[in-house]
């Protein structure tokens, strides 16, 4: 698998949570090759599943979530600009920045207007604007601007993938689009390896704001364990000592805590030491801030874990990941899988 | 013309690193100048003859420089600290691609991940001095291969038509201005005339001065891309200018009094002809008219512009239709200009 060209491709795709059809599609059609049959459900979720032809085989759901953080049209404006809120982005990198609304006719660019420097008053520079005082021009008029965009249409970052130095790759929604690459470099390592466990492929969305749609497929799909692919955060130029934050480079990191069960984490690492795969350890108390989260109080629970992704600049239009970091990370979930029998 | 200027908008040229849109340049005019020059500053003037001969000599001047940085220090794990050349609002750099030094080697600015600041951090706007560029460097030596301290940084905002005949992109202050220059050279003029394409306006109108050293205009026309202020909650009297108004006209701003009769015949003319055109309402800022009409024993300037929204940032956008009306009034000014004499 071409990693940095899958990644590109997904990531190019559209799918702000609650909206994720389009980015479904193009996970779908990546997933066919290595399982036995693929769905996509009326929530976007998209389902693959591997059977280990063992009756009474347990099942073990691997999930990343499709969905990307985004913006939501508040109000069409009188000279063709819009007002918009947020979901999860930091307000001080939208200035100037360039964003795709999703119309209903299709994506459309559009692009963050700045305040003119005549107009601003010595000192303003050091304060971020608020988004709810920012505007989208469209470059269009109030009429064009009517016909095409509604109150309520989704926007996302703009840009596509591309290379930084050292094996970095550099853009939007590697959050978590990067993750179900992993996934998929564990199934093509994988092969036709015999297994003890049925696989359950998750491509889930609605995770930023919520885990809702891993919820609902956890009920549907009934895993006995799960693992929750996501990224964290790595370190970068501005963190603080205390920051909670792992090295890029560094391998997956395994989460131990309530929400990923130490039994669990513990053979992901006792794997990970066999097979030496560089990895990162993360203590997480409560919540993971992963689909784990949802996944693991579905119905009678199910035995969950997380293992991440290194990720720079969380949330921004240039999200940075390490190519081997996914190399690693697929690595790690091939190997888990091959010796799972489905007890721990 | 729209594929001369995304051309030269894919150039960079921060203030002292101008040589690859004069490259460019050069390559498009070379074929119709009657003489090129490139001078100390790194300025080319290019003399087209007319079909007549001036009294005495016209410069029409757009500058090829674009609001940039230069790195001032690399850090011992491989970032780029950067110093602005030219006015940037620190606020619009985050979240930004970049691109760094000679081999344009592709960057960010960025901030750390939403999830580990504060609701009060968040509402204070980093300063340059926080900021930097990450290249995916591992450290300073690793860095220094790709840049080094002087070496520019710019920005990477690639060229996207969209809405309404509109235009994103950097730099279109002032290459528009560059490819208007570039078209007339084509097309031919009816007066001998200079076309000056100069460095360094965004730190101070630096090359306009040399230019107009050498050539001493009697009449100056300078072309520009000019802040248009046309978005909401700007108050129509503070919008300076306008999208689809057409040639933006100046009377005057910090650095210049435009020449009163000259404005006042050409834009009667304007009318005449038809073409669009609309008043700069506001005093702000300020164009190598301000070197050039000092210039020698001091030149009639003309002050042209498009109104361009978002100058200064990565994201420049231009209406594509007052592009065209900032040509014609700019043949318009190169044949009438000394007509009274």
């Amino acid at each position: 698998m071409e990693l940095m060209e899958t990644i590109a491709r997904l990531t190019a795709a559209n799918g702000v949570s609650g909206d994720e059809f389009s980015v479904s599609a193009v996970a779908a059609q990546l997933l066919e090759p290595y399982v036995d049959r693929v769905e996509t459900d009326h929530l976007g979720n998209v389902i693959g599943y591997r059977s280990c032809g063992k009756p009474g085989a347990k099942k073990l759901m691997l999930d990343a979530h499709l969905d990307q953080i985004g913006f939501v049209i508040t109000e069409v404006m009188e000279e063709g600009f819009c007002r918009f809120i947020g979901m999860g982005v930091d307000q001080r990198m939208l200035l100037g920045s360039e964003l795709t609304v999703l119309t209903r006719s299709g994506p459309i660019t559009a692009v963050v207007s700045c305040i003119p420097p005549h107009l601003q008053n010595p000192g303003d520079n050091k304060k971020s604007v608020p988004i709810e005082e920012m505007v989208l021009d469209l470059g269009m008029s109030g009429e064009q601007a009517r016909q095409l965009v509604r109150v309520g249409d989704y926007a996302a970052f703009s840009g596509e993938t591309f290379a930084l130095q050292n094996d970095l790759i550099c853009g939007r929604s590697m959050d978590d689009r990067a993750c179900f690459v992993c996934i998929l470099y564990a199934l093509e390592q994988l092969g036709s390896a015999p297994l003890d466990v049925d696989l359950i492929i998750l491509g889930s969305t609605k995770e930023e704001v919520g885990g809702h749609g891993a919820k609902a497929r956890t009920y549907v799909d009934r895993p006995d364990y799960a693992i929750a692919i996501d990224v964290c955060h790595a370190k970068t130029g501005d963190s603080k000592p205390d920051d909670r934050v792992s090295d890029l480079g560094g391998g997956p990191v395994v989460a131990f805590g309530s929400n990923s069960i130490p039994l669990f984490a513990r053979r992901l690492v006792e794997v990970a030491r066999a097979k030496e795969i560089p990895h990162q350890l993360e203590a997480v108390p409560a919540h993971s801030g992963t689909n784990a989260w949802a996944i693991q109080t579905v119905e009678s629970g199910v035995c969950t874990a997380v293992v991440s992704l290194p990720l720079k600049y969380m949330h921004s239009p240039v999200e940075v990941i390490k190519l081997s970091d996914v190399r690693q990370v697929g690595r790690l979930l091939c190997e888990f899988v091959k010796q799972f029998d489905g007890n721990l | 013309m729209k594929e001369l200027l995304k051309e030269l908008c894919a150039c960079n040229g921060v203030p002292g690193y101008e040589d690859e849109v004069r490259h460019c340049i050069e390559k498009h005019v070379a074929p119709y100048a009657d003489e090129m020059i490139t001078d100390a500053m790194g300025n080319l003037l290019v003399f087209k003859k007319g079909e007549k001969p001036r009294k005495e000599p016209m410069m029409v001047c757009a500058h090829m420089d674009e609001v940039g940085f230069l790195i001032r220090r690399v850090t011992e794990d491989g970032m780029f600290k950067i110093v602005a050349a030219g006015g940037i609002d620190p606020r619009i750099l985050v979240g930004r691609r970049m691109e760094v030094g000679p081999q344009k080697v592709p960057g960010v600015i960025s901030l750390k991940a939403i999830h580990l600041t504060t609701a009060e951090e968040r509402k204070q706007a980093p300063g340059l001095d926080t900021l930097y560029i990450d290249i995916g460097a591992q450290n300073r030596k690793e860095a220094e291969r790709y840049a080094r301290v002087g070496d520019y940084a710019t920005f990477d905002s690639r060229w996207v038509e969209f809405g309404d005949d509109r235009i994103k992109s950097k730099a279109i202050d002032d290459r528009i201005g560059c490819a208007v220059m570039i078209q007339l050279i084509q097309e031919g003029v009816p007066y001998d005339t200079w076309f000056a394409f100069v460095v360094g306006e965004e730190i101070g109108s630096r090359g306009a001065k040399a230019a107009a050293g050498r050539i001493h205009p009697r009449w100056g026309l300078v072309i520009e891309g000019t802040t248009a202020a046309d978005i909401p909650g700007v108050a129509e009297h503070e919008r300076s200018c306008f999208q689809g108004g057409g040639a933006v006209v100046s009377l005057a701003d910090r650095g210049s009094v435009y020449n009163r009769d000259l404005v006042r015949r050409l834009t009667k003319r304007a009318g005449e002809e038809g073409i669009r055109w609309q008043y700069r309402a506001s005093m702000n800022g300020s164009t190598d008219a301000s070197a050039i009409h000092l210039a020698g024993a001091g030149a009639q300037a003309f002050g042209l512009a498009a109104p361009v929204r978002y100058i200064h940032s990565a994201s420049n956008v231009l209406y594509w239709p007052d592009a065209e009306e900032v040509l014609k009034m700019a043949r318009l000014v190169i044949k009438e200009a000394e007509c009274d004499d």
